[in-house]
């Protein structure tokens, strides 16, 4: 607790520069990372973070000690190499794209991990921390080092806002851009040095290992919320940030703990979160829904029952009747009934069950469309009347009136169905 | 049957383009008058969105030029309207109708600057022109086909443009869409604006059209409606990719390098 309030209230100078620092990187690499995400290029991200570290070491070897600039720049061009590297094999080999990343990947990070090991053979008592690289310490970064990293991503930030009707363009219909005149080819030039930029800024806090989780996983988990280009970008930004602190936080009160796996976790419990409890696109809202129309459906049926059997000239059906009718399903007809009954639709008056007035109208509704529907697909689609009864039977809870409108004037308002059967109209007597 | 026209709005001239290796447009030669509703006809796989992407320079010819209102496309450009394929695109973007239409008016905004107030009254006109103003708001992934092809039309109208070339507009779109389109395409080109559009159907190509471009590979024909549309140009546009030039074409393509570029 005594940890958490001397963090969190930046009572330490310097923790508080470790917290600026990574909340820029956070969302300066969020933002990047959701253009990236949109325009279906996340693994591009991947390939550059992993393909950083020969740079890094370069950088150091030349240097002989952990220069920021050396480093920053070092990774700059081994990133820029690959995403060079990768676009050339596109356009002059006929491998497949997934094929030239994992490839490009994978030999640029190889290759540094065996500039490290060289690195750390040779007993310079400069190379200790090296190795957070792989998985990133945000809080052992020295604060003249901060000052490059933040103002980069100011940078970033700055110019992705300044630019974001052309990045969206970049992103939706290139060709249209190109075809108004934009210089397309020199915008996605800008994009990919951003994006190579955000991926050397966060490698120190994160490492280059899970860079990739903070380039995509925010623009991934802010999609189940919202379809706002402005707010995606804003939350994909906010929970890049609040993981980048938290992990900063993991790794303030236990020194050994790296930050990156930290950011990761936290990362992914809000694309979990997201993915679970979005509103519309999370799995359970789309559950409830489901559940809803599932529940909508059986109250539907329950009501066509009590209805077929007034057209058969009995006024009300017992419970007992209609738990027949759903053979099995009693526990879900009696909730029906409750439902109903709240709804107005039908009364009960102790075994026996009548339809109301709005229920009466609400059941020759259902009826109606399912006939029609049955008269529709006899008519126009030449189905025989035995096919018919299926199709209409889960197409009378989704017809709109706009839809029942257009079947009464496409079947000249129609007296029967298929089966002989009187297509009830609400001015009908029962 | 090739038709020249003096003065032209597109002239075409001499133009091969390949993609990779293989030609996909064989030495096309033609030029296209003012005001008219042009079609562009011919099978699948026969160039015809080749031809408007490379006027539009979105491919680079192996050979030949284009010129537009007898000037280069560079010159050009703001009087200019492209519809691409409406397949090309992501309709998953996070974007509403009204942002897809007001990139019609990107293009006289020029890059850096925000687009403002003015540029969203022309962006509601337009919309309102394809009858979409109820959707002013709706996300586009929302659409059905003929509501993203009449939001594309709309983003064409923002661009105010003098020459609209058309990739497949009625491709997937209901006839009350088809019928809309077509009307709003005859009323601008009665107010002088050349349009030129990948069609795939002949039967609404006869009324459609006062012009029609016929490829298969090559040029078979460019001229007036009611002389292009014969039974013998018909024949040589449909029936069947011409043997002797497929077999070259699959020559060229299992070279190392294209001998048809200079």
């Amino acid at each position: 607790m005594e940890d958490f309030l001397y963090f969190f209230t930046f009572q330490d100078a310097s923790i508080a520069f470790v917290v600026i620092g990574i909340t820029l990187l956070g969302i300066g690499s969020a933002y990047v990372g959701t253009y990236s995400f949109l325009d279906k290029k996340a693994l591009l991200g991947d390939a550059i973070s992993h393909a950083v570290l020969p740079g890094i070491c370069l950088g150091f070897i030349l240097a002989g000690e952990k220069n920021p600039i050396y480093i920053v720049s070092g990774a700059f061009a081994s990133g820029a190499l690959a995403t060079f590297l990768i676009s050339w094999l596109r356009s002059n080999t006929k491998l497949s794209e997934d094929a030239i990343i994992a490839s490009i990947l994978s030999i640029f990070f190889g290759f540094g991990i065996v500039l490290l090991t060289v690195i750390q053979k040779s007993g310079n008592p400069e190379m200790a921390g090296l190795n957070q690289f792989i998985f990133g310490n945000a809080i052992a970064i020295l604060e003249e080092d901060l000052y490059i990293y933040g103002g980069l991503a100011l940078v970033i930030i700055i110019i992705l806002t300044l630019f974001q009707k052309e990045f969206s363009l970049l992103v939706f219909n290139p060709d249209f851009g190109k075809a108004i005149g934009y210089p397309m080819e020199s915008i996605r030039l800008i994009f990919n040095v951003l994006m190579i930029l955000a991926v050397v800024i966060g490698i120190q806090a994160i490492g280059v290992v899970l860079m990739a989780a903070l380039l995509i996983t925010p623009g991934a988990a802010a999609r189940f919320w919202t379809d706002r280009l402005g707010i995606l970008l804003i939350l994909a930004g906010t929970f890049s940030a609040v993981s980048g602190i938290l992990g900063t936080y993991v790794s303030f009160i236990l020194p050994q703990m790296p930050t990156g796996p930290w950011v990761v976790v936290c990362l992914s419990l809000l694309a979990l979160i997201s993915f679970l409890f979005a509103p519309k696109k999370g799995v359970i809202s789309r559950f409830i829904s489901r559940n809803t129309y599932l529940k909508k459906t059986h109250q539907d049926h329950l009501m066509k029952t009590l209805y077929k059997a007034i057209e058969e000239g009995k006024k009300f059906l017992t419970i007992d009747e209609i738990y027949q009718a759903f053979p099995h399903q009693s526990g879900k007809s009696m909730n029906s009934i409750h439902r109903l009954i709240r709804k107005g639709l039908i009364t009960r008056n102790e075994q026996v069950v009548i339809l109301t007035d709005t229920g009466k109208s609400e059941a020759k509704r259902i009826v109606r469309l399912h006939r029609l529907w049955e008269l529709y697909l006899n008519e126009y689609m030449n189905i025989a009347p035995d096919h018919v009864h299926d199709s209409a039977e889960k197409l009378e809870h989704l017809l709109t009136p706009e839809l029942e409108t257009l079947l009464e004037k496409r079947l000249n308002f129609p007296k029967l169905d298929p089966h002989q059967e009187n297509i009830p109209r609400d001015h009908d007597d029962l | 049957m090739i038709n020249q026209v003096t003065s032209p709005v597109i002239e075409v001239h001499d133009l091969t383009v390949s993609y990779d290796q293989s030609p996909v447009l064989w030495n096309v030669d033609l030029s296209l008058p003012s005001g008219k509703l042009i079609g562009i006809l011919g099978p699948n796989g026969a160039g015809k969105s080749t031809l408007i992407k490379a006027i539009m320079g979105l491919v680079n010819p192996t050979s030949g030029y284009v010129k537009i209102f007898d000037h280069r496309l560079e010159d050009v450009r703001n009087r200019i309207s492209y519809v691409p394929q409406r397949e090309s695109v992501d309709w998953n973007f996070p974007a509403s109708v009204l942002d897809v239409v007001m990139m019609g008016t990107y293009g006289k905004l020029g890059l850096f600057k925000r687009p403002g107030k003015k540029e969203k009254e022309i962006a509601l006109g337009c919309l309102d022109q394809v009858g979409m103003m109820s959707f002013v708001n709706r996300q586009i992934s929302e659409l059905s086909g003929g509501q993203q092809q009449r939001v594309f039309i709309a983003r064409a109208l923002a661009q105010e443009a003098d020459l609209y070339l058309m990739d497949e507009p009625f491709a997937g779109v209901d006839m009350a869409t088809e019928t809309a389109i077509f009307q709003l395409l005859k009323d601008m080109t009665a107010k002088g604006k050349t349009i030129v559009v990948v069609h795939h159907d002949i039967h609404s190509a006869m009324n459609y059209f006062d012009w029609i471009i016929m490829l298969n590979l090559h040029l078979v024909g460019s001229g007036p409606t009611e002389l292009v549309m014969t039974e013998e140009l018909l024949r040589k546009t449909y029936g069947g990719k011409l043997n002797l030039l497929t077999k070259v074409t699959e020559l060229i393509r299992q070279k190392d390098f294209n001998p048809l570029k200079n």
